[in-house]
C-alpha cells in the first residue's frame, strides 16, 4: 500500500518488451527531443473515441483489460502492455530472473488466442512434449506443451475462454 | 425484350455498385432482404425490395437458384444480375435463367461451364496456341507416370487437383525424389476434398507476376479487351491490392497478352464482361491460367482508367446490344490502385474479424472512389466475405497514385472491427512495391510484419494505458496523484465499464 504514496513514475511495458516511462501524475504533454507535444483522449459522437495528437485524430479502443494488463486498439493495430510501478517492476524482475519457484514450472499462452481444450487436471502426471492445452489462434488449433515431465499442481486455462499472451496456462512440478 | 426491371442476386458494394448504373438508365432494381441482415445499406438503393427475412432456409438466398428464379418471376424482374461470388459462375443458375426466359446479365451456360471447367479450359488453350505452362494433357494415373512427366517438363512442376480449387490438392515438386510421395499425398488430399483423386501435373512458374485481362464481348462476335490489372499483391491465393495498369507491361507486350486473351475469350463465343488470367514470370513469358466469367471485384481500376462503365456494357450486351466500342478506341489514362480493406486482423494470420461498425467514414477527396455496401452501424457478419469497402485511388502516373492511396488510407476511419489498413499503409511504403519490383511472393517474402505504424504511435498507445491505469488504480488514495478532485469518473472510461459486460 506504501507503494502508492511514492509512485513518481510508471512504466508500460509492451508484449516486445520495450518499456515506456511516463511521470505521475500524469500529463497531457509527451516530450519529444526538447519539445513538448499535447496528448488528448476525446471522444465524440461521430468518431468514437480517438487520440488528438499533432492536429492528427486516431482511433483508439480498450480490447481488453485484466488487473495491470491492457490491450489496446491503436489506428487499427492491437497493443499489449503491462503496466508497472517502479516497485512492481523491480518485483517483475526479480521473479524473472529467478524463473518462478525451483522445481516449478509454468506454462503461459504463447500468443493470445482461445482456449479450445484443457488436457489435463490437476494432478495428471505428465511428460515432457505432451499436449496440455490446445489454444486457437490465428484460426489454427495450436497445441501447448508440457516443457518438462512431472505433475500438474493447477490449471488456470479454461475452455472457452480468452487468454493473453503470457498468461498463465498450467503450472508444472517437476518431477 | 429488352431488360426494364434486375433481380440483384447479390448484396453489399457490388449490389450498389449494379443498382447505380440502372439507375442511370432507367432500369428498376429489385434487391432480396435477408434476415441476417435486414438493415443493409445496399436495400436503400433499390427501387424494389423482396422481403425474404421469413425464409428459414439453410442456405443463403443468394445461393438458391429455384428460390431465385421464383422472386425474378414473381417481381417481374426481366433480367438477373449475378455479381460476383454466390451464384457468378454457375452454368445450371444461368441456364435456368434462360429456360425461364429471364435475361441472365453475363455470358452464356456453355462459356461459363467450359472456362469453369480447368481441363477444358486448358485444351482450349492448347488448341488455339495460347502459352500455357507446359503439363499434361490429362490425368496422371500412377506416380511413375507422374515422374516421366515431369522430366519431360523439367522441376519444379506443381501437382493440382482436376476438381480442386483453393490451393488443397496441390503439391509443388521440386526433384524426382519427391515424386511419388508428393503425388500419393495430394492425389489422397484431392479425394477427401473434392471426392476426385485425379490430379494432373504442370509446370510450376517461380514468383510470377498475377495478370489478368479484362475482356468484353457481345452477341455478334466481337470481342475486345480492356488492358490489364496487376493483381500480384496476394495472400494465399486471395487479392489484396490491384492495380491499372501493371508497371511490368509496356505496349507491346500488352497488345500480345491482349491479342491472346480476346483469342481465348472467342474460343468459347465469349460475351459479356470476362476476365483471363495470366502468370508472367521474370522473363516476360507470359501463361495463360484461366478465365472467370463475371464481373470482377477488382474492376473499378480499369473503370478509371479506361472510362468505360463495364456493369453498363455488360447490361447493353445482355439486351443484345452490338458493343459500340472498337478495340483503338480503348485507351489507357492515368493510373488506378484499388485496396480491399477487409475486416481482418492482420497481426493474427488475416482472420476474419466480423463485428458492427461503429463509426465509418471514407475520404471524399476527387481523386478517390469508395465502393462499399457499409455504414456506420452496418455489421461485417460472418457468414458473408468480410469486405468493407474498396478504396480506389487515381493518379496521373504510377507515382501520383501510390501518393494519393497513401494519404487516402490515412483518411479512412473505421472503428468497430479490425482492418486490412495498417497492412496497406505498409505496403505503398514499400520500396519494392514502389519500384514495381513485386510478384505473387510479395505478401509471404518481402514482408517481415504486415502493418505499419508512425514512430510515436506505439508509444501514444503506452500513454493511453498508463491512463488508465493511473484512473482505475491511482484515484483514491495517493497523495502524489492529483485525480482526487476529479471524483466523477470520466465519461469515457464509466462508458467503457459498462460495454465490458
Amino acid at each position: 500500500m506504501n507503494d502508492k504514496l511514492k509512485i513518481n513514475k510508471l512504466y508500460a511495458l509492451s508484449s516486445e518488451k520495450k518499456k515506456y516511462s511516463f511521470a505521475v501524475p500524469l500529463k497531457n504533454k509527451i516530450r519529444i527531443g526538447k519539445r513538448d507535444y499535447i496528448v488528448q483522449l476525446k471522444s465524440d459522437e461521430k468518431l468514437g473515441t480517438y487520440i488528438l495528437w499533432k492536429n492528427r485524430k486516431y482511433p483508439v479502443e480498450i480490447v481488453r483489460s485484466r488487473q495491470n494488463k491492457y490491450e489496446i486498439l491503436f489506428n487499427d493495430i492491437s497493443y499489449t502492455f503491462t503496466v508497472e510501478t517502479p516497485f512492481s517492476l523491480q518485483r517483475m524482475k526479480f521473479i524473472n530472473s529467478a524463473k518462478g519457484k525451483p522445481g516449478q514450472e509454468i506454462v503461459r499462452a504463447p500468443m493470445p488466442g482461445k482456449i479450445i481444450d484443457v488436457l489435463v487436471r490437476e494432478g495428471s502426471s505428465v511428460l515432457r512434449g505432451e499436449p496440455v492445452v490446445i489454444l486457437e489462434a490465428m484460426k489454427m488449433q495450436n497445441e501447448i506443451q508440457a516443457t518438462v515431465n512431472g505433475k500438474v499442481i493447477r490449471v488456470s486455462a479454461k475452455a472457452n475462454t480468452n487468454v493473453m499472451k503470457d498468461d498463465v496456462l498450467v503450472e508444472i512440478k517437476v518431477e | 425484350m429488352s431488360i426494364t426491371k434486375i433481380l440483384i442476386a447479390n448484396r453489399g458494394e457490388i449490389a450498389i455498385r449494379i443498382m447505380k448504373t440502372a439507375r442511370l438508365m432507367k432500369i428498376r432494381a429489385v434487391a432480396i432482404k435477408t434476415s441476417v441482415e435486414p438493415n443493409a445499406m445496399y436495400l436503400s438503393f433499390a427501387d424494389e425490395i423482396y422481403d425474404n427475412t421469413d425464409e428459414v432456409s439453410e442456405i443463403p438466398v443468394f445461393l438458391d437458384i429455384e428460390k431465385l428464379i421464383s422472386i425474378a418471376l414473381s417481381t417481374g424482374a426481366n433480367a438477373v444480375h449475378p455479381g460476383y461470388g454466390f451464384l457468378a459462375e454457375s452454368a445450371y443458375f444461368a441456364q435456368k435463367c434462360l429456360d425461364n426466359k429471364i435475361i441472365y446479365i453475363g455470358p452464356s451456360p456453355d462459356a461459363i461451364y467450359k472456362m469453369g471447367n480447368k481441363m477444358i479450359a486448358r485444351r482450349l488453350a492448347l488448341k488455339n496456341n495460347i502459352p500455357m505452362a507446359m503439363g499434361s494433357e490429362g490425368n496422371i494415373s500412377n506416380e511413375e507416370e507422374a515422374v516421366e512427366i515431369a522430366e519431360k517438363i523439367g522441376y519444379p512442376v506443381i501437382i493440382k487437383a482436376a476438381s480442386g480449387g483453393g490451393g488443397r490438392g496441390m503439391r509443388i515438386v521440386r526433384k524426382s525424389e519427391e515424386m511419388e510421395r508428393m503425388f500419393i499425398t495430394a492425389s489422397k488430399e484431392a479425394e477427401k476434398a473434392f471426392n476426385d483423386p485425379s490430379v494432373f501435373i504442370e509446370k510450376y512458374i517461380e514468383n510470377p507476376k498475377h495478370i489478368e485481362f479484362q475482356i468484353l464481348g457481345d452477341t455478334k462476335g466481337n470481342v475486345i479487351h480492356l488492358g490489364e490489372r496487376e493483381c500480384s499483391i496476394q495472400r494465399k491465393h486471395q487479392k489484396l491490392l490491384e492495380e491499372a495498369p501493371s508497371s511490368a507491361l509496356d505496349n507491346n507486350l500488352r497488345k500480345k497478352m491482349g491479342s491472346m486473351a480476346v483469342q481465348i475469350a472467342k474460343a468459347v463465343n465469349y460475351y459479356s464482361a470476362g476476365t483471363v488470367e495470366f502468370l508472367l514470370d521474370s522473363d516476360r513469358n507470359f501463361y495463360f491460367m484461366e478465365m472467370n466469367t463475371r464481373i470482377q471485384v477488382e474492376h473499378p481500376v480499369t473503370e478509371i482508367v479506361t472510362g468505360i462503365d463495364l456493369i453498363e456494357q455488360q447490361i447493353r450486351v445482355a439486351n443484345g446490344e452490338a458493343l459500340k466500342l472498337k478495340q483503338e478506341d480503348v485507351k489507357l489514362k492515368g493510373w488506378a490502385i484499388e485496396c480491399r480493406i477487409n475486416a481482418e486482423d492482420v497481426q493474427a494470420g488475416f482472420a476474419p474479424d466480423p463485428g458492427k461498425i461503429e463509426s465509418f467514414s471514407m475520404p471524399t477527396d476527387n481523386y478517390v472512389r469508395v465502393d462499399t455496401g457499409i455504414q456506420a452501424g452496418s455489421s461485417i457478419v460472418s457468414v458473408y466475405d468480410s469486405m468493407i469497402a474498396k478504396l480506389i485511388v487515381k493518379g496521373k502516373d504510377r507515382k501520383e497514385a501510390i501518393k494519393n492511396c497513401k494519404q487516402a488510407l490515412d483518411k479512412v476511419w473505421i472503428k468497430g472491427t479490425k482492418t486490412t489498413l495498417p497492412l496497406f499503409r505498409l505496403i505503398v511504403r514499400n520500396q519494392k512495391f514502389q519500384e514495381g519490383n513485386f510478384t505473387t511472393a510479395f505478401i509471404e517474402k518481402d514482408l517481415d510484419k504486415y502493418y505499419f505504424n508512425s514512430e510515436y504511435e506505439e508509444m501514444l498507445a503506452a500513454w493511453l494505458a498508463t491512463k488508465l491505469f493511473v484512473e482505475e488504480n491511482l484515484q483514491e488514495n495517493s497523495i502524489n496523484v492529483d485525480f482526487k478532485n476529479s471524483k466523477e469518473m470520466s465519461p469515457w472510461l464509466m462508458n467503457k465499464r459498462m460495454t465490458q459486460f
